[in-house]
């Protein structure tokens, strides 16, 4: 019996290691033919692909739900309504605050919220059954795609059109992220992107301007060669590898400075996108540039940076080998003056922080919207629709957004917010706040301004940034980013043909 | 007989509070992981395609799977064999009747009442390469602690990982080890004295025999521990550093933010199905083939 057992035991572990030894390939990759078809090749026309993988997302308005601005006026006693937020720690507390005054202010709507992270809202979004859905919910930008294919919300575009909101001092860029084949699908509300941070100390003892930061990526190499040659800090720029930043949003934003398409179909906002085009002369140009930059020595890879969100910034900080400069979101912006002014660093302290725009190719301006909108959620009935508008037209008003962007460093949303104390003030004081605002104020109004929607774009993210981490290894650059466009290639043809 | 039959009800009604727990918590999830595991799904988790069954082999052969498998198995056998000898050294250290070996018992057991999280934080802050003491105090010596950072050197991460696991656990086997050495009777260390044993023969043929039960339990419960490290990864490497992934751990493959996965329902509940499996054979080895070894007393 025992000896049986053990046998049986043996024959297992044998199977196992059997197994192990047999096989391959990735765990992305498909069994299914239809979708390899549209995996293969980058350079590769999408002739042979078939229709249904890209079936159009341009959507005549009247098949969507109607938003009936005026039901709150006719319903009777407060319309109760939930919205779930992604806000945490001191940015929730503002929401809070924001929502407690809106519930304040009038008796028609009761706001109750839920908070969790992007990814939690996202999950329980996704999962509940539509009874169990929020009335106002607010996502990333990573999700536009996956929140359309949801058919789940009531088109913000609607709710202009039937309330008359005047959409003329809200950011167009801020507007046009959130919509695709001409429909306005949700509604932007925290606005960040990437902007240079860089020690004026380093500049002064290297020779520099403090108060003019590279433009270009041509500038951004030969102020660091200078930084460096000078010995005032031992390199020039810190860059790193995170999803969410140098390894995935930043290549994103560079598309659109250089003024290019990151996924084809303009992005995939005039019809789905089948694939991803990083693979091109631009993104080989500039990936190779970078790494030219870490082989000269005038750059150093602080690795990913999504585990502390900070580890390029405190490089800037770093007593024995220092950076000079690095490339983080505006929304950490107060969070690194609050702890630079506790002057616990000697080589920086809250005033030597510079702040510019993000160096791109040849200095051209633009940047793609980072942040968060609020999507009204299609719940079938006419006055929670409505009181979720009123609510999102109160979060996204100008006195709102000016006490929003103060309180968290998060980019005003519309241009009238910037009048408004205490916004006004604060950035008259510290026009380093202001840096995020203007750049998005010069990027040019074409389609490469508007970022790709991409229905698996977190994934999408995921691969690239694991190239970019072995192209800052020294990989070879056309190779490793051809192979990664043709694995998120598959993802993205995965994902379309469910969708 | 009669009185048997009779406990029958009784019996099923005392059981059913932890039946029902147990079938809530533990059977039907892991049903439930079964069959999702069949499915690829996008990030809705609700639009899926049926795989089949294959999907499971599929996956245990994916590079990633393979990859994770292997560190998986790394890090136990950095973490089990290490923790267990220090959990001992420890204990048989602090088994003495002298002045004050309480609060040097504190000290050693005291990371039983640390949690993952904060053992990782605190060796996340030590070992941070830019401001971290760590890394400004050795960095002379060791280079790799400052650029990149042990956490981020491709060769050094999961040995870090590894190290702040081991402490974390350190305290857990300390405290099973040193009960386990206070019920081994003191006859017999002295009639091993009497017949001559020195001290190193006494604890190779006295102690060790005696807590023998207890090393093998603290061995299986620091092999699942190890298999199952999800915590540390999550917040000292995030899987990282990539593009090698050294520490993306089969729990990281299925739970991290970081993960190839981390959108797909579907393959998760088959990575962790994997998992379980896996778990379930090294248990039913290590009970079937140190069992006999064994020895539990009389």
């Amino acid at each position: 019996m025992r000896t049986a057992r053990r046998r049986s035991l043996v024959a297992v572990s044998a199977l196992v290691l059997v197994a192990a030894c047999s096989g391959g390939g990735s765990i992305t990759d498909s069994n299914d033919t239809t979708t390899t078809v549209a995996s293969g090749g980058s350079t590769g026309d999408t002739a042979g692909t078939p229709d249904t993988l890209a079936p159009t997302t341009t959507v005549a308005l009247d098949t969507l739900p109607d938003c009936p601005t005026d039901a709150l006026a006719a319903a009777d006693g407060p319309v109760e309504i939930s919205f779930w937020h992604g806000m945490s720690s001191a940015l929730g507390d503002e929401v809070t605050r924001l929502t407690d005054a809106y519930n304040a202010s009038q008796d028609k709507v009761k706001v109750s919220l839920v908070q969790g992270s992007y990814e939690e809202t996202a999950d329980n979004y996704f999962q509940a059954s539509a009874d169990n859905r929020p009335d106002l919910v607010q996502l990333p930008e990573y999700q536009v795609q996956a929140m359309i294919d949801t058919a789940s919300t009531v088109p913000v575009g609607k709710c202009i059109g039937a309330s008359g909101l005047d959409t003329s001092p809200f950011l167009s860029a801020a507007m046009d992220a959130y919509a695709t084949a001409g429909v306005q699908w949700a509604m932007p509300f925290n606005i960040s992107n990437p902007v240079l941070f860089y020690n004026k100390r380093a500049f002064e003892a290297a020779g520099l301007d403090p108060n003019t930061p590279p433009a270009s990526l041509e500038e951004l190499q030969a102020f660091s060669k200078q930084i460096v040659d000078s010995g005032a800090s031992k390199y020039g720029l810190a860059l790193e590898s995170g999803f969410d930043s140098g390894g995935g949003w930043y290549v994103e934003q560079w598309f659109c400075k250089a003024g290019e398409f990151y996924a084809d179909n303009d992005n995939g906002r005039t019809n789905r996108a089948t694939k991803v085009l990083y693979d091109n002369a631009t993104g080989v140009d500039l990936l190779t540039f970078l790494q030219g930059m870490l082989n000269d020595g005038t750059a150093v890879d602080v690795g990913d940076n999504s585990q502390s969100g900070y580890d390029n910034l405190l490089k800037l900080a770093d007593q024995v080998e220092p950076a000079a400069m690095t490339i983080n979101t505006s929304a950490s912006l107060g969070p690194v003056l609050q702890v630079l002014g506790t002057g616990q660093f000697p080589n920086i302290d809250a005033g030597d922080v510079g702040v510019g725009p993000m160096p791109g190719p040849e200095g051209k301006p633009g940047a793609l919207i980072g942040g968060a909108a609020l999507w009204v959620v299609d719940s079938g009935d006419d006055a929670r629709t409505a009181a979720a508008w009123d609510f999102l037209t109160y979060l996204t008003g100008a006195q709102q957004q000016s006490e929003w962007a103060v309180a968290t460093g998060y980019v005003p949303n519309r241009s009238d917010a910037l009048e408004l104390e205490p916004y006004k003030g604060t950035v008259a004081a510290d026009p380093r706040f202001a840096v995020a605002y203007q750049q998005l104020l010069d990027t040019p109004a074409v389609p490469t301004s508007a970022g790709p929607v991409l229905g698996p774009l977190r994934q999408v993210r995921t691969v690239l940034a694991n190239a970019v981490a072995a192209i800052f290894d020294g990989a070879d650059v056309t190779a490793t980013l051809t192979d990664a466009a043709n694995q998120a290639n598959g993802l993205i043809a995965e994902y379309n043909a469910r969708n | 007989m009669n009185r048997r039959l009779r406990d029958v009800p009784w019996a099923i009604a005392m059981l059913l509070p932890s039946l029902a727990l147990v079938a809530v918590w533990t059977v039907y999830p892991l049903m439930r992981a079964i069959q999702k595991g069949h499915f690829r799904c996008d990030v809705t988790g609700k639009k899926c395609t049926d795989q089949g069954w294959s999907r499971y082999v599929d996956v245990f052969q994916s590079d990633e799977f393979q990859h994770a498998l292997g560190v998986s198995i790394k890090l136990m056998l950095l973490t089990v064999p290490t923790g267990l000898v220090l959990g001992v050294g420890l204990a048989v250290l602090a088994d003495k009747h002298l002045r004050g070996i309480g609060i040097f018992r504190t000290i050693f057991s005291s990371t039983i009442a640390t949690s993952v999280a904060v053992a990782s934080l605190v060796w996340f802050v030590l070992l941070q390469p830019q401001i971290g003491v760590l890394a400004d105090m050795f960095s002379d010596w060791f280079p790799v602690l400052k650029n990149p950072g042990l956490l981020n050197d491709a060769g050094t991460a999961l040995l870090a990982v590894a190290l702040s696991s081991i402490w974390a656990n350190l305290g857990f086997t300390f405290i099973i080890v040193t009960a386990a050495l206070q019920s081994v009777p003191r006859d017999l260390y002295e009639s091993a004295f009497v017949d001559g044993a020195g001290s190193m023969r006494r604890f190779t043929n006295v102690t060790i025999p005696m807590i023998a039960p207890t090393l093998l339990f603290v061995g299986v419960v620091l092999t699942t521990r190890a298999l199952q490290t999800y915590g540390e990864i999550a917040l000292l490497t995030g899987g990282g550093p990539n593009p090698q992934k050294p520490t993306t751990t089969i729990p990281y493959l299925i739970y991290g933010r970081n993960s190839i996965i981390s959108t797909d329902i579907g393959t998760k509940s088959a990575a962790a199905v994997l998992l379980f499996l896996l778990s379930l054979v090294l248990a039913l080895v290590q009970f079937r083939g140190l069992e006999k070894r064994v020895h539990y007393g009389s």
